[in-house]
């Protein structure tokens, strides 16, 4: 009989445990900064504890039936902690309210767990032995809940199923203490075991669906139907889909959302193009998904689309794939398009190709690798490859979230040797955003654009160009390999947008 | 219910086990690649060596074909003239700026960069103009670091940059301002120059270690400490301790230009293969020289089984090595640093925590000084292999049980110390290393030990009027390459003066 008694405060102790771990755990997952997630989550649990040892003093009557209670509650709300946390980082912008409202109210529930034990074993044993034994195996309940935590219950579950699968633990003991004190709960006995039952049955239900509920949440992130997502060697692709709304991801950030991404690359590529009567070949540096090609095939005079792009995963999903070369009008299929898969800087360092319109249209500067792309010696390489009258147009992030971001990338072209020309608009799935005409020449905006265009008109153009007062040019270095101010820009200018 | 001791015990030494087992690891391939260490102990050991078979008659014998002999040919051809070889001891010319490659980078096996010369170094401003890295006042941006520059690994990450990860308190940080404005007074006196013959002096700083004068001027973060100890170990493979102040000052102080450096994959093998280029048909490797004579007004000089009859004679290789060789060297009292290298190729990127992977990568607890990336200068965006250069001075040991000990360890002992060393930054590295090379150095560099300036060695081998005119950038007591160029020149002068 002890023996039991004692293995309930074990069990108990490690149920505790696991709760604060999975709150810690999530927490450092989802918004980072691990050292600081511990310490707050633990201490405001340590904190909540003993708001619950100081409660147990108002507990007076029905001792037992009071622990049977408080074991079913903690049962329900550490289990479904870590599920409910998830859904509410995808669904919702209370987070961290919600984490630590959980982590007090598990706390206190676990602070008066003990002391009720400790209450009710008081009683049958001598008081020397009930402290030395339920700390004992409280101590020993948390060495294997954090012994099993990262070694077995994170590889194996995952942090949503470790909390239910504790849940289900605490349930159990409650069921087990009804039986243990089944003289003292009386005639009550039969409500407390259909209600341990009650919740048995309730978190193994959502322990059934937690997989597939996590990962809903986890790709929260992409609020819609994931349709696709493959790793390639160097990036995360995902597709969602939601009625006519396609989305492309890349590494989590969105590339583009077929409801307003002709507006983008309309505004990519006609201003520019359209501007030159004779082209005859187009170069397009990223732009896997087609979209910026497809722009160009409208273009009866272009003879040859050159696309330049790192993955030939996304290239190969945009020429195959049934709902995407319907969104590009199987662009990168068209005799007229060749498509290469290669390092943007290594290609243009090599070839020796010459274009009259260059569409570059790279990820955004977020880091030193991609910065590379952005930066004097790159610009200056690439106008080995544009006819003397050709343009090129750069895909420049947001003028208005990243401003000194935008306006060094203009600065960096007119470093290299070009004139430039920035201009900019709304895309309601990015914002505003901005992109740089650059070239040699003049350049005067297209009194005609091709027939078919959803966004722009020719009185439209020349309206792009004009900069609102909080775009206007900010002080900004030029971006060089050896120094990638850009990179630096970028970070602080999205930095103080996100806080 | 209870639970023994012994179970228990048991219980958590099998967790324990079941935490540690580790994946089966696929096996790293490589070695030794220095051989030269073995050829000159042959002279130090006085090994029978051949008698020659050949004479070959040339006026100018250039001995040793790193920098500052390379440069003394390069001087040579500048000013028209051909009439010279060059000697070199190893089966590949460079010395401190050899380099090696592989199929996914070219790597050094050393020196791997050079600061931006000031306006002072002539020299090498004129040797980068002929090299197009230098065009009508601008340098090429391909041959500066790119960015991230570097990056140091404490406290279990990552962090970009150097002194803000250092420097992290308020009283750190106004230490660090007030070194360097300290540094700033030092350089406005003009006696820390590169090359340093332009403003050196005697001078009461090189009485003391460099560690004693921050001391005595009040220096006391271990953070600022830390920066300058790591200054010494990397420019000259010795600790504050035992480096003279005025070298430690002349190590912040002399640098005019913020920007750069300037580095290629190959380090300065770079340079040294542009030399090459322009030097063909005049280097003869694999030459090792063990005996120079007076012969009349000139010079003979011993290497193999050839006999070379010279009117002068630039001796490039260690001066250590010419009290043993050179008939009437000055003898010199020296010390030099060993250094372990290390060429890591790997064949994924390794896991990390922290800032993106930089040009220069320092581990801030370990005795070594971190690793190179050797293809960091790439366009590229995208880099899935690698080519790590470790370096590693054996500054914690008086230089001869360093070389002791370079030797006495195998390679699979060098192979497992630079793994463990790299695996606190990188836990999985074993799983991405496929091939790791070493490299060891003996006398890798000569050491400025306090008392170096007044050497009167150093002044003997500096004012040496031939026939034999001396070039190692130990002349100078800092192994710099501005210092090896800087005095292969002036032999060359002095070879071209006496020759008239």
């Amino acid at each position: 009989m002890h023996v039991a008694l004692f293995l309930t405060v074990l069990l108990i102790a490690a149920c505790g445990l696991i709760y604060e771990l999975v709150a810690g755990a999530l927490a450092s997952y989802l918004l980072g900064d691990s050292v600081t997630q511990f310490s707050t989550v633990i201490g405001t649990y340590l904190f909540a504890m003993g708001i619950g040892s100081w409660l147990s003093r108002f507990i007076t009557r029905g001792v037992v039936a009071r622990f049977v209670a408080i074991e079913l509650m903690v049962a329900v709300v550490g289990g479904l902690s870590s599920t409910l946390l998830f859904l509410s980082f995808a669904y919702t912008d209370s987070f961290r309210f919600l984490l630590y409202a959980l982590v007090t109210v598990i706390g206190i529930f676990v602070g008066l767990e003990i002391p009720l034990l400790m209450r009710i074993l008081r009683a049958r044993y001598e008081f020397k032995d009930v402290v030395a034994n339920v700390l004992t195996f409280d101590y020993l309940g948390a060495l294997g809940a954090s012994l099993l935590f990262p070694i077995v219950l994170v590889p194996m579950l995952g942090l949503a199923r470790a909390a239910l699968l504790f849940g289900i633990v605490n349930a159990a003991v409650a069921l087990w203490s009804t039986w243990l004190f089944r003289e003292t709960l009386g005639g009550a006995r039969r409500m407390y075991q259909a209600a341990c039952v009650g919740v048995l049955l309730l978190l193994g239900g959502v322990m059934a669906g937690a997989e597939r509920i996590t990962r809903t949440a986890e790709a929260d992130i992409y609020a819609d139907q994931v349709i696709f997502s493959r790793n390639s060697p160097y990036q995360r692709i995902v597709l969602t889909a939601w009625r006519d709304d396609l989305r492309l991801f890349l590494n989590g950030h969105l590339q583009f959302s077929s409801r307003d991404e002709y507006r983008y690359h309309e505004a990519l590529v006609h201003p520019g193009l359209a501007a030159l009567p004779g082209a005859r070949r187009v170069l397009v540096l990223g732009g896997g998904d087609g979209l910026a090609v497809r722009e160009v095939l409208r273009y009866p005079g272009v003879r040859e689309v050159v696309l330049v792009d790192l993955d030939p995963e996304m290239t190969r999903l945009f020429s195959t794939h049934r709902s995407l070369t319907a969104l590009n009008q199987g662009a990168l299929n068209s005799p007229r398009v060749r498509v290469v898969n290669a390092d943007a800087f290594q290609w243009i360092a090599r070839s020796a190709e010459v274009f009259d319109f260059v569409v570059v249209d790279l990820p955004d500067p977020s880091n030193y690798a991609v910065g590379k792309l952005y930066t004097t010696t790159f610009y200056r390489m690439l106008a080995r490859h544009v006819s003397r009258d050709g343009l090129v147009v750069v895909q420049s992030t947001s003028p208005l979230f990243a401003r000194t971001a935008y306006w060094s990338i203009v600065r960096t072209l007119d470093e290299a040797g070009l004139r430039t020309w920035p201009y900019h608009l709304y895309v309601p799935s990015f914002g505003e955003w901005g992109f740089v005409l650059a070239g040699r020449a003049e350049y005067s905006p297209p009194t005609r654009l091709p027939p078919g265009l959803r966004f722009l008109t020719p009185a439209g153009v020349p309206q792009l160009f004009h900069f609102p007062a909080d775009m206007l040019p900010v002080e900004a270095e030029p971006n060089r390999l050896n120094d990638q101010v850009l990179v630096r820009y970028y970070g602080r200018d999205w930095e103080r947008i996100h806080r | 219910m209870s639970l023994s001791r012994r179970e228990f015990l048991a219980g958590l030494a099998s967790v324990a086990l079941v935490g540690c087992s580790r994946k089966t690891e696929r096996p790293i391939t490589g070695g030794f690649v220095d051989d030269g260490g073995a050829r000159g102990h042959r002279l130090r050991d006085r090994a029978a060596l051949p008698s020659p078979r050949r004479t070959v008659r040339v006026p100018v014998v250039i001995v040793g074909g790193g920098i500052a002999g390379l440069s003394a040919a390069w001087w040579l051809r500048r000013g028209g003239f051909r009439d010279f070889v060059v000697l070199e001891l190893e089966e590949q010319a460079g010395g401190n700026s050899r380099w090696g490659e592989n199929e996914v980078s070219a790597y050094p096996w050393a020196a791997h960069y050079v600061p931006l010369p000031g306006r002072k170094a002539t020299l090498v401003r004129a040797l980068f103009e002929e090299l197009g890295v230098l065009r009508d006042g601008a340098w090429a941006e391909t041959a500066l670091a790119f960015s991230p520059e570097e990056r140091i690994f404490r406290w279990g990450r990552w962090h970009e940059g150097f002194e803000g990860a250092l420097a992290e308190t308020a009283a750190e940080r106004a230490e660090f301002g007030r070194f360097h404005e300290r540094m700033a007074e030092m350089a406005a006196t003009g006696e820390f120059t590169i090359p340093s013959a332009l403003g050196v002096r005697p001078s009461a700083l090189d009485s003391l270690s460099i560690e004693a004068w921050l001391a005595r001027e009040g220096f006391r973060t271990p953070a600022l400490r830390w920066y300058v100890d790591y200054a010494c170990r990397d420019d000259y493979g010795a600790l504050a301790r035992d480096t003279s102040a005025w070298a430690g000052v002349h190590y912040f102080a002399s640098r005019e230009e913020e920007e750069g450096p300037l580095t290629w994959p190959e380090g300065n093998g770079w340079v040294v293969r542009r030399l090459l280029e322009r030097l063909d048909g005049h280097v003869r490797t694999g030459a090792m020289v063990h005996r120079v004579e007076r012969r009349g007004t000139g010079a003979r000089v011993l290497a193999g089984d050839t006999e070379y009859l010279a009117e002068a004679v630039v001796w490039a290789a260690p001066s250590f090595v010419a009290s043993r060789v050179v008939e009437g060297a000055p003898p010199v009292d020296f010390a030099y640093s060993p250094w372990l290298t290390a060429n890591l190729t790997l064949d994924r990127p390794p896991d990390e925590r922290g800032a993106e992977p930089a040009w220069d990568n320092v581990l801030h607890d370990s005795p070594s000084l971190g690793y190179v990336v050797a293809n960091h200068q790439s366009l590229s965006t995208h880099r899935d292999r690698s080519v790590w250069t470790y370096y590693l001075p054996l500054s914690h040991l008086p230089p001869r049980e360093g070389r002791t000990l370079l030797l006495r360890r195998s390679w699979a002992e060098w192979r497992e110390a630079i793994l463990a060393d790299l695996e606190r930054a990188h836990p999985d590295l074993r799983r991405c290393v496929s091939r790791l090379d070493v490299m060891r150095m003996g006398h890798a560099m000569v050491r400025p030990e306090p008392g170096f300036l007044s050497s009167p060695a150093r002044e003997r081998l500096r004012a040496a009027e031939g026939p034999v005119f001396y070039a190692h950038s130990d002349v100078s007591g800092l192994s710099l390459f501005e210092e090896a160029q800087h005095h292969g020149v002036r032999a060359a002068e002095g070879v071209l003066r006496r020759l008239g």
